[in-house]
């Protein structure tokens, strides 16, 4: 059921649409988050001048979504994102996030989060503006409606259910050659059940996937491509988190349309 | 003169300050370190805390009055740090969990089970009352008292590197909010 889930998720709506130039440049390697960006440029075979002039415009202002206002300091601390776990909880490569702790419970400082998560929704947005495949990713149970239905809403996609082991390292055997894999994972929980590191996290470093994750004060934030130090247990924080996603890529996408259609290239010109 | 320059500077930064007219949020002048920045309007707005420290007599009432506008967005004070803010959050004030009493609300009722959320990182669980008046009163939405005992149940186990977490707190339910009661709780 989950294998089935996930194939329909990859063979969904980019699929038909690929040119087989595109689909034979799925598994390049991207050595960095930088790189991704900057690769999906030069190696289009069929992008015109006006496709890449649009990339290279996004990406010449530094805040060229204006993300910076979708959300503010005051937000995250009445979403209880600055509170972690107990000390004893704590994951020693978090201690540079942690503001300190009170009375046995590590404090987040979000104004290093302000920073991290401003980061992440930037290349979210890039990613999205690229016609990227973004995959949301957490197997709290509590919260996994939520993320699916956050999924479903900003034409994206979500994986909150057991992950099979070789879903991104096995691909092209378990569904078929020529698979497309994400652009960027987005974990809004790194750890699973039984608060190990999701599987999917050392998966997507293996492939080269850059990955944004919400890391919490108990999680290991070594692999992750942009770490968010953030609460991942309360609800009022995983809806602050999943709101910003949406807005931020509905945001991307809404620019990409104005800005193709304000260029009359119209819908001929793909996603890429 | 001097107070006629006075007023139309306040006016311009005021106005490109705040932005009462919009429903955006506000940039921060954390904010405005980083390249990241929403409008032309930052260094306008970054020279403000220090021109209102040297402002004498009448320009700084009418700097106070701007603050108390009546659709309840405040001046320069809303940019707390986050040092400020948690100094003076409820969780902080209230010190030591253990014993204190707190009010939450029910999420969700599974059978006996209710969930209450009291603004900590975690819920407690809580059996429902046995028969009593208030009984049926236990429903999904209704505000309840609590004693807590621990915003967190860990504990360290033999051979572990770290804390297994139950992703609870603990507190014993003490009866439902009444409106004589509310003024004695915290949160």
């Amino acid at each position: 059921m989950a294998a089935g889930f996930v194939t329909k998720a990859f063979r969904g709506l980019r699929w038909p649409r690929l040119p087989a130039a595109l689909v034979s440049c799925s598994g390049h390697a991207y050595g960095t988050a930088a790189a991704a960006e900057t690769a999906a440029l030069p190696t289009l075979h069929e992008s015109t001048d006006d496709t890449e002039n649009l990339l290279r415009l996004s990406l010449n202002q530094p805040d060229f979504f204006r993300l910076s206002e979708i959300f503010n300091l005051k937000d995250l601390f009445n979403a209880r994102v600055h509170l972690g776990h107990k000390k004893g909880c704590r994951h020693r490569l978090m201690e540079p996030y942690l503001f300190g702790s009170r009375l046995d419970v590590d404090i987040i400082d979000l104004e290093q989060t302000v920073e991290h998560l401003r980061l992440a929704l930037n290349f979210t947005a890039h990613v999205a503006f690229c016609g990227g495949v973004i995959l949301f990713v957490s197997r709290r149970r509590q919260f996994s409606h939520l993320v699916e239905s956050m999924a479903k809403e900003c034409g994206e996609y979500a994986h909150t259910r057991y992950w099979q082991g070789g879903l991104l390292t096995n691909a092209h055997i378990q569904y078929g050659t020529g698979v497309r894999l994400p652009d960027l994972v987005v974990f809004l929980s790194t750890l699973n059940n039984v608060f190990q590191q999701h599987v999917a996290v050392r998966d997507a470093a293996k492939m080269n996937i850059p990955t944004v994750g919400v890391v919490d004060s108990n999680c290991n934030p070594s692999l992750i491509t942009y770490p968010v130090p953030g609460n991942d247990d309360t609800p009022a924080a995983m809806e602050l988190y999943c709101r910003l996603f949406k807005m931020t890529i509905n945001r991307a996408k809404d620019k990409r349309k104005q800005l193709e259609l304000l260029r009359g290239l119209g819908s001929s010109a793909g996603p890429l | 003169m001097r107070v006629c320059c006075v007023l139309t500077n306040k006016m311009r930064t005021i106005s490109g300050g705040t932005r009462p007219w919009t429903n955006r949020p506000v940039l921060h002048t954390k904010c405005t370190k980083t390249a990241y920045t929403g409008s032309g309007k930052a260094p306008e707005h970054l020279q403000e805390p220090d021109q209102d420290a040297r402002k004498p007599g009448f320009a700084a009432a009418y700097e106070l009055h701007t603050d108390l506008r009546p659709d309840g967005r405040r001046g320069p004070a809303d940019e707390e740090s986050f040092a400020t803010l948690l100094r003076r959050s409820p969780l902080v004030q209230m010190g030591p969990a253990r014993d204190r009493i707190v009010t939450g609300r029910i999420f969700k009722v599974v059978g006996d089970d209710l969930y209450v959320d009291f603004g900590a990182k975690f819920h407690c669980v809580c059996r429902r009352p046995p028969e009593g008046p208030d009984a049926g009163r236990y429903q999904r939405g209704a505000r309840v008292r609590l004693r807590l005992e621990d915003l967190e149940l860990t504990a360290r186990f033999l051979g572990a590197a770290t804390d297994t977490t139950l992703l609870e707190a603990e507190a014993t339910l003490l009866g439902l909010l009444d409106g004589k009661d509310a003024a004695k709780l915290k949160k």
